[in-house]
């Protein structure tokens, strides 16, 4: 549930019961008022009663109007006790009974009890109740529906800023080059999660930037050392005749610095492909690279004996070529490694994608493999192929897509 | 041949030195910005082997400095800077290749053979080896005169030996040199052995020599006559 919701559903709760309350004791308030007001009329007329008898020792006319009547009735010996009580009102000309008021009261008249009962019609007491309460019942609605207005509204235009840190937040990747932008609202709480969430951001990214300096630095300078080994490795060579047990080790050393190099070579791709540093604005024959690729490795694919099937159109696509070479290089490399003798690769290309489909040993679980150094067991490359591929697909706006079909590994990039 | 060796890391310097210094071959060596830049404004050669990263200096000056006064030196650009923005720099400033850190010396040297070669053009774009020609334009191989059909791998290699003749080539140069570095070289050994094969038995039956040996199961040597 959202806070602006939550925090409306209690204040409507609240505002509701509060009205409620407030016009009970408001009803109770005017109609005690009003009772009051219509005792004292009661109270004056029986003064006035009283007046005219003991100035004509006589009972007054009995004469009705203006919702009061007066009647009179001998008691005798008879007492009775002075007091108000809520009856019924019947006005004359007509039949329906109002709510009244009545005094009860007692006179004395030539020695004769008479007892006065003077009744007044509470009509417009009810009446004005009555208004009383569809005012309230009108507030509270209206209440709602500007509560509600209030929400949609003003409310919203409010909470903006935060949504829009939220929004920028919920985009935000380190290895992104947008930075999250300042949103300054009038808000001191906006405010302070804007600052802190821009100054965050800011340090996320700097200390992702040190440790990507850091991997490249750290892997140019290996390069020197290793290029020596190299170039020692190759002199030795030329130095001596070897045993068997010398020469069998000299190749080991080989193999495992090709390897250190190629990691190394890897790693530095990697890091320069994230930064974007590869500009992609060349005009690239990607059916030429697919050939030449094939070619480059025609040895290992009839090595194997695989069946090779192409079907490539022409496609020309404004990108990096050494990026585009590595991605179809990989791809492809991957799809005679992972072979077995006797299998077979599809590659199509047309205007849209490029498809790769191999015969397989394995079958894998793709979010392993896009993972950095994962490597099959019998795999004799370094585990970085697929994600420096997934790298350039998502830094160059192409789509890497994975499926088992038919149990082959297809493999597709869309342009 | 005379060459320049700008390098200032000097186990890399002494190797390439090493490698490069031999019959037909004399080496000079700088080991960094203000000697090589005396050096190049006193004597010519046929190519220089130039880092870029040096002490005091960047290697693009000298080049900067070759092209100024119209030195019409080879330049062969060594970095560690796998850059393409350094490359297409050095390149554009006149540069002859570029060779990224790490490479082999068998590599290096077949790079140093190309450019010297291109400088030295005259007319002709022949390359004679004994009974070996090679025409560098058209890529055709004749022995004794006699053309033969050599495959685009088999002639690249032909010329990388050439390049290295009397010298120990590991098979870890040859495959990096035939496949490139990105293609993992470990695969495709047994296929080093299946070209050369072919190239032996091309070279023999049009009657030249055999020039091409194992050695010790590491590489191949490509006897010198």
């Amino acid at each position: 549930m959202k806070l602006l919701n939550k925090y409306n559903r209690v204040n409507i709760a609240v505002t509701i019961a509060t009205m409620l309350v407030t016009g009970i004791i408001y009803y109770y308030a005017i109609s005690h008022i009003l009772t009051n007001r219509i005792d004292k009329d009661l109270e004056l007329e029986e003064q006035e009663i009283f007046n005219y008898v003991s100035l004509n020792h006589a009972l007054p006319e009995v004469y009705e109007s203006n919702h009061q009547q007066i009647t009179f009735m001998p008691l005798g010996n008879q007492q009775v006790e002075r007091r108000f009580v809520d009856t019924v009102y019947k006005e004359i000309d007509e039949n329906d009974l109002e709510a009244g008021r009545a005094l009860i009261s007692i006179v004395k008249v030539k020695g004769q009890n008479y007892r006065i009962l003077v009744t007044q019609s509470k009509v417009e007491t009810e009446y004005l109740i009555k208004i009383i309460f569809q005012i309230t019942i009108v507030v509270i609605f209206v209440l709602l529906v500007l509560l509600t207005v209030l929400n949609r509204f003003i409310l919203k235009s409010i909470w903006q800023p935060f949504y829009s840190v939220l929004a920028q937040l919920r985009g935000f990747s380190v290895a992104d080059k947008v930075t999250i932008n300042s949103t300054p609202s009038g808000i001191d709480e906006f405010n302070e999660l804007d600052q802190a969430v821009t100054a965050m951001a800011g340090r996320v990214k700097h200390d992702y930037q040190n440790l990507k300096a850091f991997t490249e630095n750290a892997s140019h300078e290996l390069m020197t050392p290793v290029s020596v080994i190299n170039s020692k490795l190759d002199t030795l060579l030329q130095t001596d005749t070897y045993t068997d047990k010398q020469s069998k080790l000299l190749n080991d050393i080989y193999g495992t610095m090709a390897r250190l190099t190629r990691l190394n070579k890897s790693m530095l791709l990697l890091t320069k492909i994230e930064n974007g540093v590869i500009g992609a604005d060349e005009q690239v024959d990607i059916r030429a690279i697919i050939e030449e690729s094939l070619y480059q490795q025609e040895e290992l694919i009839h090595g194997k004996n695989i069946n090779l099937v192409t079907t490539l159109e022409d496609k020309q696509l404004k990108t990096s070529k050494l990026l585009m070479e590595v991605l179809l290089n990989n791809l492809i490399s991957n799809a005679i490694r992972h072979n077995y003798p006797g299998g077979e690769i599809a590659i199509t290309l047309n205007a849209t994608q490029i498809t790769i489909a191999n015969t397989g040993k394995n079958i894998f679980d793709i979010t392993e493999v896009l993972k950095r150094f994962h490597k099959s067991t019998d795999s004799e490359g370094i585990g970085l192929g697929l994600t420096i591929c997934k790298q350039i697909c998502d830094n160059y706006g192409f789509t890497l897509q994975y499926n088992l079909i038919d149990e082959r590994h297809v493999f597709s990039v869309g342009f | 041949m005379k060459i320049l060796i700008v390098e200032d890391e000097a186990g890399l310097r002494d190797s390439i030195e090493a490698y490069f210094t031999g019959a037909d071959s004399v080496c000079e060596t700088a080991p960094d910005f203000a000697v090589a830049l005396t050096k190049v404004g006193m004597y010519r050669y046929d190519c220089i082997i130039l880092d870029l990263s040096l002490p005091h200096g960047n290697g693009l000056d000298i080049v900067k400095y070759l092209k100024k006064n119209q030195h019409n030196d080879g330049i062969l650009i060594i970095s560690a800077k796998n850059s393409l923005d350094d490359r297409l720099t050095g390149l554009d400033l006149g540069a002859d290749d570029y060779l990224t850190k790490p490479f082999h010396l068998s590599e290096l040297k077949s790079r140093v053979a190309a450019i010297v070669r291109r400088k030295t053009f005259n007319g002709n774009n022949m390359l004679q080896y004994n009974e070996i020609g090679i025409d560098l334009t058209a890529k055709t191989v004749t022995v004794h005169g006699y053309p033969i059909k050599f495959t685009r791998k088999e002639y690249s290699l032909l010329l990388y030996f050439i390049a290295n003749k009397g010298k120990v080539v590991s098979k870890n140069a040859i495959a990096e040199h035939l496949w490139g570095d990105n293609i993992d070289v470990a695969d495709n050994f047994d296929f080093i052995y299946s070209h050369i094969k072919n190239i032996r038995k091309k070279l023999v039956e049009a009657g030249g020599n055999d020039y091409i040996q194992a050695a010790y199961g590491m590489g191949y040597k490509f006897a010198g006559a």
